[in-house]
């Protein structure tokens, strides 16, 4: 019993250790439903192509009969819906922080192909709602009853490194650019479907939920002190 | 090597050089704090350290500072000697904002020397910002803005500063022009909290706001849609579709709306219920239009929850609803115009355009058809709004229709009466007045069924013919006002005729204004009459142009130059007023004013003055005047009449004409001399050498006695016969003039005539009138001019003196003794006169007539007339008178016998022109 208190305390420990690592700054939305919405609405805004795929594609010249049909997200680069769902909201969370670490690394490694200030405002613009979706998971994390039990990224199937493979030339370094960025708005339409289903049914994706452990002994645990350490209401551990 | 040497030398200049100037800049102390900020009101201590060099050099210490501020020394109150070298200086409640402290030393008792000197400034802390808020407008940066506190005096920093849970923006620093508002450097994320607050710094301290915290996307003001635009729908003429684009803020939040419209020419706006435009759309269909009007619209939009900012307006758009049938009949109504061909008329039936609201589209043309009893219909097309036919003088009925692009209108029906038809029925109680600036028409309806009103007006004038408008109200309405377009201060004559369905009645008149203004001018005032004490002005009416309102009533002032002005009212229906209790002979100004409702005009000034005199006044004193002066001269012309005589005696006295006088020689002695001067060649015929005068007087205009005419006709006849001539004088003397005379040498009607009197020549010697000679000489003459020539011929004086050895001391006296005979008695012409006629009488009536004449000559003056004519009437013509007549036969003979005997005779010289003075 003892041990078992154990195996659900660390986890949440360990993602609020996690997210604690970062510099303690504003405080966040204590409500959960709300901040919940707030992602959905990021990742609505994101998943847009409009926001980075097409007018990287217009800037890379890759806009032409024959090579869209080329700019598909390469399996593997990003996890899928599915592999999405499986996981429980502290690893979805980590999983998505890591991802979108990922994704900002490559935005700067494609900055240096984007001459246009103008599409570099829009790369720039897209990894600023990055950042703030990623402020959102961390202020998430902390509402959340319990965290990881493990500092690595969730086995989230295929597509868990996104890690550029190297590319000879520049039209297959863009050609990699414009599938990660297709894959990166698929992605995030994946990660919206997941939170509407968190808010729809968070008991759903409990079921489909592979570690269920994961929901349990997380409860009550403080965060961080902006927060009332509130736990989203319905997805307490049983 | 030189390089070397250059810059050594250099250095230890340079160091020398600093060093010397170190030592003469130098201080002998220095304050502490060295730059205070003080805040206002707090205690503030300042400590001034002296050096012991400087010290050792002036032999001064602590005690000998003081202290200044503002180059004002402090007192020593506030001084405190910390030690030796040191002394402070204490303000309590420092107020001052700037303020210069100076430590100074007192050296060798007498040189103020400034050891060292600070600033202090003074202010307050800043307060905490309040009031922050943040606006992001979309496409645009976050910008906050908050409230700034109280004035700090001091220059104050705010920084905004703004954060997430997990990442920190860079600080946005104030402007110095816009201290309380900042705009962020960084596009706003949506949908992440930012934290956000205000840190206000100065000297004297940092405060921080309250931290807000919210989504950017609340605080979101959208760009407004735009490409907003109208389309109608042909199938509904009362609804039109809005369509526009929404900003790109739509694919982060929903948005609501808010739709306004009005008609074109309105400004006041409707707007579609909110409820309506509560989602996001791009779209909308506006119902409940009127059919083919114009409206306007605009949209803006905001977060749909409510939370951030309206958008500015839209763009306006405009559209047209569709046309639909003409809502309803026009107004309709008829002239009846003179026509010259008999038994028909000329009407002219007029109507209105519909408005916009009733005529529902584009109007094509109007339907006119007209129906005489039992005959057929007949149809007209006519595209103005007026028409004119020619009618028999029956009944007719007109009707009129509009026809737009999707139908027509209703049919107006309007009855015309036949020619003989008698309208009857008015309104009643009809009034006209103006409210919120409109012409209002309100009357009592007849009590029959009224159809409709035909109200119609225009403007009165005295230069323009009366130019009716017209307008149609219901049957139903008792009140409306004038739809025309009305003019202020113009009287409108307004007329209402209420229609029946047989036809119209009596038509009702009444004046109204749209508004009243004092006139144009004010009434020209003159007097009709003008009394002694009363004046009667007279005005005419004003034009009615002129008048701009009902003339109430008139203001009559008049004052004289020095009084006080006078004012009467008097009703606006005279034309004149008497004025009185006027001053008489006063000069009177007076004005007229004409007042409506609001207010009046003076007219000129008119100046009159009122007479001295009443009417008949003056008639009355000058009438009875000149009568009395009439009279008077009346009877001064009668009395000078009755006494014309004694008045020509005494006013013009005939004067003897000297060129006419001749000598008469009484004597018949005494030659005549006929060449004795030039004027007896007058009478050289031998016809007038002797002059003999017989002079009779008779008294009191009586006539002489027969006997003494008969004697004097004898005295004539002889006298003719002997002497073949005789001379009389025509004229008689001064004293005798007014006496009957006669001559002997006149013809016989002269001698009728002078029937009363014997005339016989007088020389005056007495002199004229007044003058007394001094010696009383006489002689027969027939002049009348006095005998002056002696002086001229002396010898003839001579000459008398040899032949009378009786004569006096004079010639002239010696002369008439010659010629006469008789002694001078009297210097008395009168006595003279009479003596002459005595003396050759009878010698003892002469020495009667002489005690007599001694006797009164004293009071000569007055009654020597008197005195002579009674003498003459008691000697002359009394019971001597024969013998009177005989002596001058005498001496007539005498000087016709004495004409060879030049001595006896002294001619007499007459000077033309005159006559010698006596």
């Amino acid at each position: 019993m003892r041990a078992q208190l154990m195996w659900r305390t660390l986890p949440s420990l360990v993602l609020g250790l996690l997210f604690l690592s970062t510099p303690v700054m504003g405080s966040c939305l204590d409500k959960d439903q709300e901040l919940l919405r707030q992602l959905q609405k990021q990742a609505d805004i994101m998943q847009r192509t409009s926001m980075l795929l097409n007018p990287y594609i217009q800037s890379q010249g890759l806009d032409k009969d024959g090579l869209k049909e080329h700019c598909r997200e390469r399996p593997g680069t990003f996890p899928s819906k599915e592999a999405l769902q499986r996981l429980s909201r502290q690893e979805l969370l980590r999983a998505l922080n890591t991802m979108l670490d990922h994704v900002l690394h490559r935005l700067m490694a494609l900055q240096q192909d984007i001459p246009k200030a103008q599409d570099l405002e829009t790369v720039n613009r897209a990894k600023q709602n990055i950042r703030g979706f990623k402020n959102n998971i961390h202020c998430m994390a902390q509402l959340l009853p319990g965290s990881s039990e493990r500092t690595e990224p969730p086995p989230i199937g295929p597509g868990t490194s996104p890690s550029p493979t190297p590319t000879p030339d520049t039209f297959q370094r863009r050609l990699e650019g414009c599938r990660f960025l297709h894959g990166y708005h698929r992605f995030m339409h994946s990660v919206g479907q997941v939170f509407r289903e968190w808010a729809e049914s968070p008991s759903r994706s409990r079921r489909h939920s592979p570690r269920r452990g994961l929901w349990k002994g997380a409860r009550r645990v403080p965060l961080s002190r902006g927060n009332k350490r509130l736990l989203l209401r319905g997805q307490l551990p049983r | 090597m030189l390089t070397l040497q250059t810059w050594i030398v250099h250095v230890l200049f340079i160091f020398f050089t600093t060093e010397s100037v170190g030592e003469l800049l130098e201080p002998c102390g220095y304050i502490k704090p060295e730059s205070p900020v003080v805040q206002l009101g707090s205690n503030f201590t300042a400590v001034c350290v002296l050096k012991e060099k400087c010290m050792d050099y002036f032999h001064v210490n602590a005690s000998y500072i003081f202290w200044k501020t503002n180059h004002l020394t402090v007192p020593k109150e506030q001084y405190t000697t910390i030690n030796k070298t040191a002394s402070s200086v204490t303000f309590t409640d420092t107020s001052s904002l700037n303020t210069q402290l100076t430590c100074n030393i007192r050296t060798f008792g007498q040189i103020d020397q400034n050891v060292y000197g600070i600033r202090i400034i003074s202010g307050l802390p800043p307060e905490k910002p309040k009031n922050l808020s943040c606006i992001v407008n979309e496409g645009k940066k976050m910008m906050c803005q908050w409230d700034p506190g109280r004035e700090t005096y001091l220059e104050t920093n705010f920084t905004l500063k703004s954060e997430w849970a997990t990442e920190k923006f860079a600080d946005c620093k104030t402007k110095r022009d816009t201290p309380t508002s900042c705009t962020v450097d960084y596009s706003p994320v949506y949908f992440v909290n930012t934290e956000v607050w205000v840190e206000a710094e100065n000297a004297l301290g940092k405060v921080t706001s309250d931290h807000i915290n919210f989504d950017p996307v609340d605080k979101v003001k959208p760009n407004p849609p735009h490409n907003l635009s109208v389309s109608n729908s042909e199938e509904l003429s009362s609804i039109l579709k809005l369509t526009w684009i929404n900003s790109s803020i739509q694919d982060f939040i929903r948005l609501k709306y808010n739709i306004q419209y009005r008609t074109r020419d309105s400004s006041v706006w409707n707007q579609i219920p909110p409820e309506d435009t509560a989602s996001t759309r791009s779209s909308f269909t506006v119902q409940d239009l009127k059919p083919f009007t114009e409206y306007v619209f605009r949209i803006r939009c905001m977060k749909e929850d409510g939370k951030g900012f309206w958008s500015d307006w839209s763009e306006e758009a405009s559209g047209i609803t569709y046309e639909d049938r003409p809502s309803k009949a026009p107004s309709f109504w008829y002239k009846i115009e003179p026509s010259h061909t008999h038994g028909y008329r000329s009407v002219q039936l007029i109507w209105k355009t519909l408005p916009p609201f009733e005529a529902n589209g584009k109007i094509l043309d109007y339907e006119v058809t007209l129906t005489r009893w039992k005959s057929r219909l007949q149809n007209y097309t006519v595209n103005e709004t007026k028409w004119t036919v020619n009618i028999t003088n029956d009944r007719y009925i007109a009707t009129l229709t509009v026809r737009n692009l999707v139908g027509k209108s209703d049919a107006a029906v309007l009855t015309i009466p036949a020619y003989d038809f008698k309208a009857t029925r008015p309104v009643r109680d009809l009034k006209a007045f103006p409210k919120d600036n409109m012409l209002w028409v309100e009357w009592t309806a007849p009590n029959e069924s009224v159809n409709k009103y035909i109200l119609e007006w225009c403007v009165l004038s005295d230069k323009s013919p009366c130019i009716p408008d017209w307008q149609q109200e219901d049957g139903l309405v008792h009140r409306t006002y004038l739809r025309g377009n009305l003019a202020e201060s113009k009287c409108y004559l307004i007329t209402v005729t209420p229609v029946f369905a047989d036809g119209p009645g009596s038509p009702e008149s009444i004046k109204a204004y749209l508004k009243q203004a004092p006139p144009s001018k004010g009434p020209t005032v003159r007097t009709k009459k003008v009394g002694k004490n009363e004046a009667v002005l007279e005005w005419d009416q004003l034009p009615v142009d002129v008048q701009n309102g009902f003339i109430r009533n008139y203001t009559i002032f008049y004052r004289t130059i020095i009084g006080n002005e006078t004012a009467v009212n008097v009703d606006s229906s005279h034309t004149e007023y008497t004025l009185s209790s006027l001053t008489s002979d006063t000069l009177y100004m007076v004005r007229m004013a004409a007042y409506t409702d609001e207010g009046g005009k003076d007219g000129p000034e008119f100046t009159f003055t009122t007479p001295k005199f009443a009417q008949g006044e003056i008639e009355a004193i000058v009438v009875p005047v000149c009568l009395a002066f009439l009279l008077t001269t009346l009877l001064g012309v009668l009395f000078c009449f009755n006494k014309r005589d004694l008045i020509k005696k005494h006013i013009w006295p005939n004067v003897p004409d000297p060129s006419k006088s001749h000598i008469a020689q009484w004597s018949p002695h005494t030659p005549p001399r006929h060449n004795f001067n030039s004027k007896d060649q007058m009478y050289s015929d031998g016809n007038f050498t002797d002059v003999s005068v017989v002079e009779i007087e008779a008294a009191n205009d009586k006539k002489p006695f027969p006997e003494d005419l008969k004697s004097l006709d004898l005295f004539k006849k002889e006298k003719i016969s002997t002497e073949g001539h005789s001379s009389g004088i025509g004229g008689s003397s001064c004293m005798s003039s007014s006496r009957p005379s006669i001559s002997s040498s006149d013809e016989n009607e002269s001698a009728q005539n002078t029937s009363g009197t014997v005339q016989y020549s007088t020389v005056v010697h007495s002199g004229y009138r007044h003058q007394v000679p001094s010696v009383q000489v006489f002689s027969r003459s027939e002049s009348t001019q006095p005998l002056l020539d002696s002086e001229e011929r002396p010898e003839d004086l001579q000459l008398v003196e040899n032949t009378e050895s009786s004569a006096g001391s004079f010639p002239r006296q010696q002369y008439f003794k010659q010629n006469c005979s008789q002694r001078d008695t009297s210097p008395d012409i009168s006595h003279f006169e009479r003596s002459k006629q005595v003396s050759s009488v009878n010698e003892e009536d002469f020495v009667r007539l002489k005690q007599q004449m001694s006797d009164i000559s004293k009071p000569f003056e007055a009654g020597q007339m008197k005195m002579f004519q009674e003498i003459s009437v008691a000697d002359a013509f009394g019971p001597h008178t024969d013998g009177l007549v005989e002596g001058f036969e005498t001496v007539g003979m005498e000087a016709a016998v004495d004409e060879g005997m030049p001595k006896s005779y002294l001619p007499q010289t007459v000077r033309r022109g005159g006559y010698m003075p006596q």
